[in-house]
């Protein structure tokens, strides 16, 4: 609304200050340590390769399909 | 209420349109993650071939219209020349720019009254499935499915998308409406980017690659083992072409899709942490986390969205109106397409300006602009976005603080009257500074030449991350008694 063209316009008018805040906002985040973040992506990878593999499981089924209906 | 309500246009439809009724009773940890896959997975297999389109020779392809959005495909979980040909980007495209009409009072919607909540959702769906159509009718007479085609192919080719986009409009609102886990758009893409992947780094399928009839597999790690076993390819060949075939995925992008999936999944952990302690009890502190990536992968998917629609108005005008013929005024200001690989249509200058290279080297020798527009583009976009999301998506610094109202807890150090304020400061920034980090993964995978690979797997992970938050609080609520977890062998998420 209101807040977000006062965005823009403030994006168009200041980007040192927008840039200047952001890396303020970005230093003072916590970062995952590490060992947490290979967790993390460990936990990621496994979960997003197993659906895929689901998934591309369901999409090598078309191929005979493909050759049954075309 | 006076003068014209956009969402009244939606009344004499919305007993026309199929509806998946709420769930009666509540739905438990376990069906929900049943029906979220399965949903899924009904998309991923309902990636058909067309009937009806006429089948070129490869001579004639040269000539012929071939896909002009390539590289948005992933992003939108779409597959050429399926059933699925615009995946689901109408179901996205409509949700997101009917939320931020309301967002921005373009359209005057009531969301505390039942009525207006019914009818804007009705209008949302309606105007997907009007995207279905006009899309599918702009695909059929640019001469995408054959240029000749009979008025009975023309209503064949019509009936399958736009059923087949009524049919995930009504997949994504099961999900949607408490079946499964929240948004099913990004269930939906998540799943089918994930597919996306394993198939371009692990999969078997083998696709005819020359005249000769040679074949290699699709995914990347499959054909390096494969070719160095080939009788037909030097070893040191083999590898070289493994790293560098483009009309495959080749094992380059595999890396780099990789090492920006993992970037996401750094970036997604940044968090900054209020400390909260409760005005009830004394002593009782603890920590709000305010995530760096406040709207996760919808700036991205915004940006992409306006990008998506940018491209379909070039391609009508180039396309339907010009017959994409050099000569033509709109050929010269728009820009035309560029047949590549027969399989191709990459957009010239200035269009071109907007859209991702094929290579990087391509990139420095063709389009130097390219890399600072569509950079700009995707920043200021993504920004905009991000801004005015954390304000209407109901998280924004005034909702969290009545929130805190609620549960009796205020910030360490500031009046109960100070916290939207003090959370002013911090929101806006942190959803615009997201919106832009991410924004800047998206362009430098583009731009190394992903071809939409990039961006899509970016929307994935971020969206895994949504998606996995849901579910672990779910979870945590009430998940104990979840048979799921009691086969898996999961110890508490």
């Amino acid at each position: 609304m209101a807040k977000g063209t006062n965005q823009f316009e403030r994006l168009a008018e200041a980007p040192v200050e927008f840039v200047r805040d952001g890396t303020a906002f970005i230093q003072k985040c916590k970062k995952p340590g590490n060992k947490d973040f290979l967790k993390i992506v460990r936990a990621v990878g496994i979960g997003f390769v197993a659906v895929g593999i689901i998934g591309y499981a369901i999409k090598l089924v078309h191929i005979p399909i493909r050759y049954l209906i075309v | 209420m006076a003068g014209f309500r956009l969402i009244e246009l939606a009344r004499p439809f919305a007993p026309l349109l199929p509806e998946v009724e709420l769930p009666y009773e509540k739905i438990g940890f376990d069906d929900k993650v049943v029906y979220t896959i399965i949903a899924a997975l009904i998309y991923v297999f309902g990636q058909l071939p067309l009937a009806g389109v006429v089948k070129d020779t490869i001579e004639e392809q040269g000539s012929s219209v071939l896909d002009p959005i390539y590289f948005l495909r992933g992003v939108f979980a779409a597959e050429p020349r399926t059933l699925l040909e615009f995946g689901t980007f109408p179901v996205v495209s409509s949700a997101l720019i009917m939320q931020v009409l309301a967002g921005l009072k373009l359209i005057k919607v009531n969301f505390k009254v039942r009525q207006d909540r019914e009818l804007f959702q009705t209008c949302t769906k309606l105007f997907a499935v009007l995207e279905y159509v006009v899309l599918a009718n702009i695909f059929i007479f640019s001469g995408y499915y054959g240029s000749a085609l009979t008025v009975f192919q023309v209503v064949l080719l019509n009936l399958q998308l736009v059923s087949a986009g009524l049919f995930v409009t009504l997949l994504v609102e099961v999900i949607d409406k408490g079946y499964g886990f929240a948004s099913g758009a990004m269930a939906i893409t998540t799943v089918t980017i994930a597919t996306n992947f394993v198939g371009d780094v692990l999969g078997v399928n083998q696709l005819p690659v020359d005249n000769e009839g040679h074949f290699e597999a699709q995914g990347a790690i499959i054909n390096l083992f494969q070719s160095m076993r080939a009788s037909h390819k030097t070893f040191a060949g083999a590898i070289v072409g493994a790293f560098n075939r483009d009309y495959l995925p080749n094992l380059t992008t595999t890396l780099l899709v990789i090492a920006l999936a993992v970037a996401v999944c750094l970036i997604n952990n940044f968090r900054l942490e209020l400390p909260i302690r409760s005005t009830r009890a004394r002593g009782v502190n603890n920590v709000y986390p305010i995530r760096l990536l406040y709207v996760g992968g919808l700036s991205v998917l915004f940006s992409y969205v306006v990008l998506f629609y940018i491209h379909i108005v070039a391609f009508v005008l180039v396309q339907v109106v010009a017959r994409n013929d050099p000569s033509s005024i709109l050929y010269k200001v728009i820009g035309g397409y560029a047949s590549s690989n027969n399989l191709l249509y990459v957009p010239q200058f200035p269009l071109s300006l907007l859209t991702p290279p094929k290579s990087f080297v391509e990139c420095i020798t063709r389009q130097p602009l390219t890399p600072i527009v569509f950079s700009a583009f995707m920043i200021v976009t993504g920004v905009w976005f991000a801004g005015l999301w954390q304000a209407i998506s109901g998280s924004s610094a005034r909702d969290i603080s009545v929130q805190f109202k609620e549960q009796g807890i205020t910030l360490t150090g500031h009046r109960e009257q100070g916290i939207a304020k003090e959370l002013d400061k911090i929101v806006p920034v942190a959803s615009t500074t997201g919106a832009v980090l991410l924004a800047l993964l998206v362009v430098a995978g583009e731009l190394l030449g992903l071809k939409g690979k990039g961006a899509s797997i970016i929307v994935g992970v971020s969206c895994g991350f949504s998606l996995l938050e849901l579910i672990t609080a779910e979870f945590q609520q009430n998940g104990g008694q979840s048979a799921l977890t009691q086969v898996l062998g999961v110890t508490g998420a």
